[in-house]
């Protein structure tokens, strides 16, 4: 699904991603976890083509085509999502018909027909009531006065109406309390399957213990140092990452 | 700025050529407002760059041109009004054609009892004494030189009277259909809108021309809201590029009145809308919401005098504007607060969205307050779309120009969502929509 070699990217000429490599199968849930400045969220966003970063070496093949040369919204057509840490606020944009549009927009560039206003409402109805989100957030503008919870709820919202084949899920568990964070790891939950890859960017286990992972990364200074199953992020909870990129330094 | 000879000559020039229509029968009283305007035309200060009103708005341009006075009712084809007209929109209508009331194009029937709604002229004959009344009231300063040529030439307009208590269910419409084949024409509505106590209504008009025209369309409204009265007020300004547009509007109110006013601008080469308010008894309440647009050869000038001279009156000031290309829009709004008006409440912002590097915003928000038990605040805010929000679209399948659409109807909405015309925010919205084609345009 996703192959990523030997990817630099920079920010105002700072490296940040020394060399990154990662394969994703389908149906496969990786972490990547890794401490403050590492290059986590640097690699969502080089994946979903937020601009402003320099990528100076490097490849990353989505379903085996060159996934850098998309613009962003090419990127959701062919099934890339990616879930923000920070969603932003949209004045004006009224929530529900922001998630038609995007839903649509991907229908058509998919060659798929259109979902007319009813089946459209009533699917983001019921996968609101999963995600045990408000409904009178959808009639208000996106994001606008959102708590953090709700947010990350809206995102994952949006993740389940656009059906996507690899969703990056970018520090999806910060700002949750234990309740939000099942709920919406639930939501995730429901979304896997053999077809779909998920790639959980993370700073912490707690996140792993709902949502649990075939294979966790560790991303030190631009670049994974090591691999593993889960036992792998039991242990940084346990050692802390000191323990590796003491290691990663040695 | 052009010099105060070139100021007088223009204005005298236009006088001299309405001498004809200035003989005609009038009451006595208009022939004097009329001279006395023609004196003030010779001894107003005229306008300069120094006068913080007119800094930014040059008018240069505006008295290059040797405009008439339009005399004559021009002969507007059925087609062209037909197409003026918003679909299945129910409402009293009056259509001025280059100043000049059509009534054959109006929509006068089914007023109720308690509503006099004809043009200034069949006022001056069916109700002089009124008209005498109010006519001048609210336009109580000397004004400038556009304001006092208004009066000096005044030959038609809106003449709107709603007697107490009387609620008006359906909205007037007055359309201004501008059109000059030959020689650029002066054209200059004088309206009056007077609501006695505890009247309501809710007035819409539409300034349009079917084609490029070029003319000076320098309207002024006097509005008088007695004790209780409430005035919906619409104003869409969708003229032609190469139309000069002034708008003066003149508000007095009296206790607990409520004036709702919104304009939309976004046609012309040159437009100015001018509100100059005053609360005369207390609890008065005035609400001014405004969007702009400019593009390439435009200037849309906002100029705001917001008056408190009395205690206890609240009024909300919100302008936002979308430029583009190498368009240029000025604000200038400023709430005065006297040290009578104590309790005063006001609220002005001006938010400006810029989508070009060539377009140019002066934006000059003012509080003046003497009394010291207010609540007051202003902002003004100048910014380009936010990267972060277009991305976010874009990374949800949105192509980058319907998302850029999207965050321009979304900036404008907070001003167009206070329409409450559904007729109307439709035309907002679309008018809206064709104009950002046309920066996609620009843009390239």
């Amino acid at each position: 699904m996703l192959a990523i070699s030997n990817l630099h990217v920079a920010i105002e000429d700072k490296p940040i991603l020394r060399g990154l490599d990662l394969n994703i199968a389908a149906g496969e849930v990786h972490a990547v976890m890794g401490p403050n400045g590492s290059g986590k969220s640097t690699l969502a966003h080089v994946l979903a083509g937020r601009e402003g970063y320099q990528i100076s070496a490097g490849e990353v093949l989505f379903e085996g085509a060159d996934l850098l040369a998309l613009e962003p919204e090419q990127r959701a057509h062919k099934g890339v999502f990616l879930g923000m840490q920070y969603p932003v606020e949209l004045p004006g944009v009224n929530n529900m018909m922001f998630m038609r549009e995007s839903v649509n927009a991907v229908r058509r560039a998919r060659g798929e027909p259109e979902l007319d206003a009813v089946t459209f409402i009533s699917q983001v109805r019921k996968q609101a009531s999963l995600l045990e989100l408000d409904e009178t957030l959808l009639k208000r503008n996106v994001n606008a006065g959102f708590s953090g919870g709700e947010k990350k709820r809206n995102e994952i919202l949006q993740m389940a109406m656009l059906e996507p084949k690899l969703a990056i899920l970018d520090e999806t568990d910060s700002g949750l309390d234990i309740d939000a964070l099942r709920v919406i790891a639930s939501g995730v939950n429901a979304l896997r399957s053999p077809q779909r890859s998920i790639l959980l960017i993370t700073h912490y286990q707690r996140l792993l213990d709902y949502i649990q992972p075939d294979y966790v990364h560790v991303l030190v200074a631009g670049r994974i140092v090591r691999s593993g199953d889960r036992q792998l992020a039991l242990e940084l909870e346990d050692k802390g990452y000191g323990w590796i990129t003491g290691e990663a330094a040695a | 700025m052009i010099g105060i000879e070139q100021q007088r000559d223009w204005a005298q020039q236009l006088v001299a050529a309405s001498a004809a229509e200035l003989t005609a029968v009038q009451p006595d009283w208009m022939s004097a407002a009329r001279a006395a305007a023609v004196q003030t035309l010779s001894t107003l200060p005229l306008l300069d760059r120094k006068q913080e009103a007119w800094r930014y708005t040059r008018i240069d341009a505006l008295l290059e041109h040797r405009f008439l006075p339009a005399t004559a009712a021009p002969a507007v084809p059925t087609t062209i009004l037909n197409s003026c007209l918003l679909p299945a929109f129910d409402a009293s209508r009056l259509v001025f054609a280059n100043g000049r009331f059509m009534p054959w194009m109006s929509n006068l029937h089914d007023l109720p009892a308690g509503v006099q709604l004809c043009s200034l002229r069949e006022a001056l004959t069916t109700n002089p004494e009124q008209l005498a009344t109010w006519f001048g009231q609210a336009v109580q300063q000397p004004g400038h030189v556009f304001t006092a040529l208004n009066t000096a030439l005044v030959n038609d307009g809106v003449y709107l009277h709603i007697e107490k208590g009387v609620e008006l269910e359906q909205p007037i419409e007055v359309i201004y259909i501008n059109q000059c084949a030959d020689a650029p024409l002066l054209l200059q509505p004088r309206n009056l809108v007077i609501l006695e106590p505890t009247a309501k209504a809710t007035l819409i008009e539409r300034f349009i021309s079917p084609d490029e025209s070029l003319y000076f369309h320098n309207n002024l409204s006097e509005i008088a809201l007695g004790a209780g009265a409430a005035l919906s007020h619409y104003r869409m300004q969708d003229e032609s590029r190469s139309a000069y547009h002034l708008g003066s509007l003149y508000l007095s109110q009296q206790q607990h009145s409520r004036y709702h006013g919104t304009s939309l601008a976004f046609g012309g080469r040159w437009a100015r809308t001018e509100y100059n308010t005053s609360f005369r008894q207390e609890g008065a309440e005035c609400v001014l919401n405004g969007l702009y647009t400019v593009g390439d050869q435009q200037l849309n000038d906002v100029h705001l005098d917001v008056r408190h001279s009395v205690p206890g009156c609240t009024s909300r000031e919100q302008f936002k504007g979308v430029l583009y290309g190498k368009g240029r829009a000025v604000f200038d709004g400023r709430i005065l607060v006297e040290k009578q008006a104590q309790r005063s409440d006001a609220v002005l912002t001006n938010d400006n969205l810029v989508l070009s590097r060539d377009a140019e915003i002066d934006t000059k928000p003012q509080l003046e307050i003497h009394a010291d038990d207010v609540r007051c605040s202003h902002g003004t805010t100048v910014g380009r779309l936010d990267p972060q929000q277009l991305f976010y679209l874009r990374s949800r399948g949105i192509d980058a120009l319907t998302a850029r659409n999207m965050l321009c109807l979304g900036f404008a909405g907070e001003v167009l969502d206070t329409i409450d015309v559904p007729v109307l925010r439709e035309l907002a919205d679309s008018r809206l929509v064709s104009m950002l084609g046309d920066a996609t345009v620009a843009a390239e």
